[in-house]
């Protein structure tokens, strides 16, 4: 389009008709490739994204090849049914635990009633006298208070001691829903090489598994592949984040408020600030570092809990979730000061002088007036700190987080692993099974994740509706 | 017609006023007559740089006194020192004395927040708290130790809301934001809440610059009427606000010094009537006639 300019003599300095247009030319051109420019960056960052979540969910879900020690027809089978019209998950709950009274060790058989009982009236496994011991002694087993078994409980123990499937191979989601007969294939491979050692074609189901699963979220880690959850992973995480939000909300915001609102302008002050800012930038495995020197082996008695019993403490050293807790928030702390600052800031300098003038002090005055209004902003440093901490990995490597733990994180003195731990090593192992475990972890991770976020930010947006 | 009859009566009270004259740094130890705020000599600095000079002015007892002078005169920084409001301010320091009821309220053993409470603040720009109506009027009560009941509150709240002409206008939605009123309403919002802590002196600074005139007009009727119980202290721009409402005028003006700082003074110090008819200073003249400023 050309726009017909009345004739001028002179444009004075600026350029005449011809050169205009041409440099408006450029200039269109210019703005048309710098916006291809950040849409490009835009697409790229979304495959990316999409690449990660393809990968872990192809990784989470699909066909596997299981070899059952016993199988599943089998047993029902010698119950008198149909295998045809029955299957496992179609037995009655005192069929289940005859299954496993059948099947497991009458020492295994007592474990698993001391952890949790089957019967209320009855017992399975131990007898009414040594129970009646064991339950008045000092230290009762769990069982003792724990409510029944459920039927999901008790199936899945089946599975674990009376089927013990084995998985040879495992197949990816998306070529298992394209051409499953290739997997069929690709086992019967496996066999003529001989990869799957004594076992014989005849004994292998092809079945659908979901490695993330509600079973996957409920049991605790296990070295079998085939029952191994991350239950107390999950727990070792919340508590992490728990504790390092009551550590580093408090502290950062307090400091933050020290900053932006009493602190006057001075080199000590300055000095303060440009360190925070720094501190925001630490590599994690200084942190990691710090919290081993300082939080495990110096402070000790207080992070293993020695101090506040006279007996026995509740752990046996400081590798527990408080010292992994405070290292965290030591290494979200920065990032919840200088958000929390931020917030402060934006907050208009006309509701400190009205509440001044008003006859209230400096503190009435950021309390009641100034940190409500913060507070949303506060609130998202927050969520970056979660966000943050539950990532972490190689700070708890170093404050020692356990490799291999069953027992769910009781309170601060507990021992305790973590999603990110859990997920980093069973990348490790070797077998096919553990990469898909730690695909359903990732999952996990992310849920939990998305789900501790969406908690902060719906209380963001409570508060901020209430300011206004 | 409520208009006419507060102007009589302002009419009536400068009449009467006759203790008011310019002062300056010797004159104001042979003041006789004991203004609620006097000052006498005091510069505040911003850092290095000196802001205002020897300001001596004694402010009368519910009278309207008017700051006016030319952009950057320092008006508002003699304000926010008659209450310490530049307290708040890290840089600033205040020199000389202020007294109010003969007490100088920059000696040590005085604390600022009771000053603040006593000699209390109107902004130039409407800074309702971002809290219900109700709210913005009952926390500053709450934060000087209220001990009444709650319906003790709630008839504070409402007097309040009366004195500053804002009551029927609000009563029905006092559990609303303090936002969701007008302009001119929020700031008769922020008269009330300043007069609800029972304070002597309303400082104003600027407190219709953001309204516009039919706002304005309600609150200077407002002033005119607060004055009975309160003594006011204005910062103005518009002259013929001054000369509507005040019975005193200040006009302070800029000096440069040989190193080109500027730095406010006080030019003139006299009754409101005699300022705008008949100004001794030649400056004066010029400010109000808008020959310049």
């Amino acid at each position: 389009m050309t726009v017909e300019a009345p004739e001028r003599a002179s444009r004075g300095n600026f350029p005449e008709e011809e050169e205009y247009r041409g440099l408006l030319n450029r200039r269109t051109r210019n703005a048309r490739l710098f916006q291809a420019a950040s849409l490009m960056a835009l697409t790229f960052a979304v495959l990316a994204l999409t690449t990660l979540l393809y990968t872990i969910i192809n990784d989470s879900f699909g066909l596997v090849a299981v070899v059952n020690e016993n199988q599943p027809e089998d047993i029902v089978a010698g119950l008198g049914y149909d295998p045809a019209e029955t299957s496992l998950a179609d037995l009655s709950y005192d069929e289940l635990v005859g299954l496993l009274q059948g099947a497991v060790s009458s020492g295994v058989g007592r474990r698993l009633e001391r952890e949790q009982r089957f019967y209320e009236d009855r017992l399975v496994f131990e007898t009414d006298a040594v129970w009646i011991e064991i339950c008045s002694s000092d230290e009762p087993p769990p069982g003792c208070t724990a409510g029944l078994r459920d039927g999901a409980n008790v199936f899945s123990l089946v599975q674990e001691r009376v089927v013990v499937p084995d998985v040879i191979a495992a197949y990816e989601l998306v070529p298992s829903l394209l051409s499953p007969e290739e997997f069929d294939a690709e086992v019967a491979a496996g066999f003529e090489s001989g990869r799957f050692g004594e076992y014989t074609p005849d004994q292998v189901n092809i079945e659908w598994r979901a490695w993330f699963s509600m079973t996957f979220l409920r049991s605790p880690a296990s070295s079998i592949p085939e029952v191994a959850g991350i239950r107390t992973a999950i727990w070792g995480s919340v508590w992490l984040v728990v504790i390092t939000v009551g550590f580093a909300v408090p502290v950062g915001v307090g400091a933050a408020i020290y900053l932006v609102e009493y602190a006057k302008p001075s080199r000590f002050n300055e000095l303060i600030q440009t360190n925070i800012n720094n501190l925001a930038g630490v590599p994690s495995i200084i942190y990691g570092m710090l919290g081993l020197a300082v939080f495990v082996r110096l402070l000790e008695p207080i992070t293993s809990g020695a101090i506040f019993t006279d007996g026995v403490p509740p752990a046996e050293n400081g590798r527990t979730i408080l010292s992994a807790g405070i290292t965290l928030g030591l290494l979200t702390l920065p990032v919840v000061i200088i958000s929390a600052q931020e917030a402060l800031k934006a907050v208009p300098d006309s509701l400190r002088s009205a509440g001044m003038a008003l006859g209230a002090t400096r503190w009435q005055t950021v309390r009641s007036q100034v940190l409500p209004v913060a507070l949303p902003g506060i609130l998202t440093g927050t969520i970056l700190a979660i966000a943050r901490a539950i990532g972490e990995t190689a700070p708890l490597i170093l404050v020692g987080a356990a490799s291999f733990i069953t027992a769910d994180p009781t309170g601060p003195f507990s021992k305790f692993t973590a999603l990110p731990i859990q997920i980093f090593q069973w990348t490790s192992y070797p077998q096919v099974e553990f990469q898909k475990l730690a695909a359903a972890a990732s999952i996990a991770l992310l849920l939990l994740l998305l789900t501790l976020n969406a908690a902060a930010v719906i209380l963001r947006n409570r508060y901020s509706r209430r300011a206004q | 017609m409520t208009n006419d009859t507060t102007e009589r009566t302002v009419t009536k009270e400068t009449q009467q006023t006759t203790h008011v004259g310019t002062l300056d740094a010797k004159g104001a130890t042979a003041v006789t007559t004991a203004g609620v705020i006097e000052t006498q000599s005091m510069s505040v600095y911003y850092g290095p740089f000196l802001a205002v000079d020897d300001i001596s002015v004694s402010f009368a007892a519910n009278h309207i006194t008017a700051l006016i002078g030319p952009s950057g005169c320092g008006k508002s920084t003699v304000l926010r020192s008659l209450n310490r409001m530049n307290d708040l301010i890290p840089t600033a320091r205040t020199e000389g004395i202020v007294r109010y009821h003969g007490e100088n309220i920059y000696a040590d053993h005085v604390d600022p927040v009771e000053v603040r409470r006593t000699i209390g603040m109107v902004f130039q720009k409407p800074n309702p708290f971002p809290k219900s109506i109700f709210e913005n009027i009952a926390w500053g009560a709450k934060v000087n130790g209220f001990k009444g009941s709650k319906a003790n509150l709630e008839g504070l709240v409402q007097e309040a809301l009366e004195a500053a002409a804002l009551w029927d206008e609000v009563k029905d939605k006092l559990k609303e934001s303090g936002y969701s009123l007008s302009g001119g309403q929020q700031q008769r919002l922020c008269i009330a809440r300043a007069i609800a802590t029972k304070p002597d002196v309303i400082l104003m600074d600027e407190p219709c610059s953001a309204l516009d005139p039919i706002a304005t007009l309600r609150i200077e009727e407002l002033m005119l009427q607060l004055k009975e119980q309160y003594s006011i202290i204005i910062v103005t721009h518009n002259m013929q606000q001054a000369a509507r409402v005040s019975d005193e005028t200040a006009f302070l003006n800029v000096k440069l010094d040989d190193k080109g700082m500027r730095t406010g003074r006080l030019v003139e110090f006299n009754k409101t009537d005699e300022i705008f008819t008949s100004p001794k200073e030649e400056v004066t003249e010029d400010y109000i006639t808008g020959r310049f400023g």
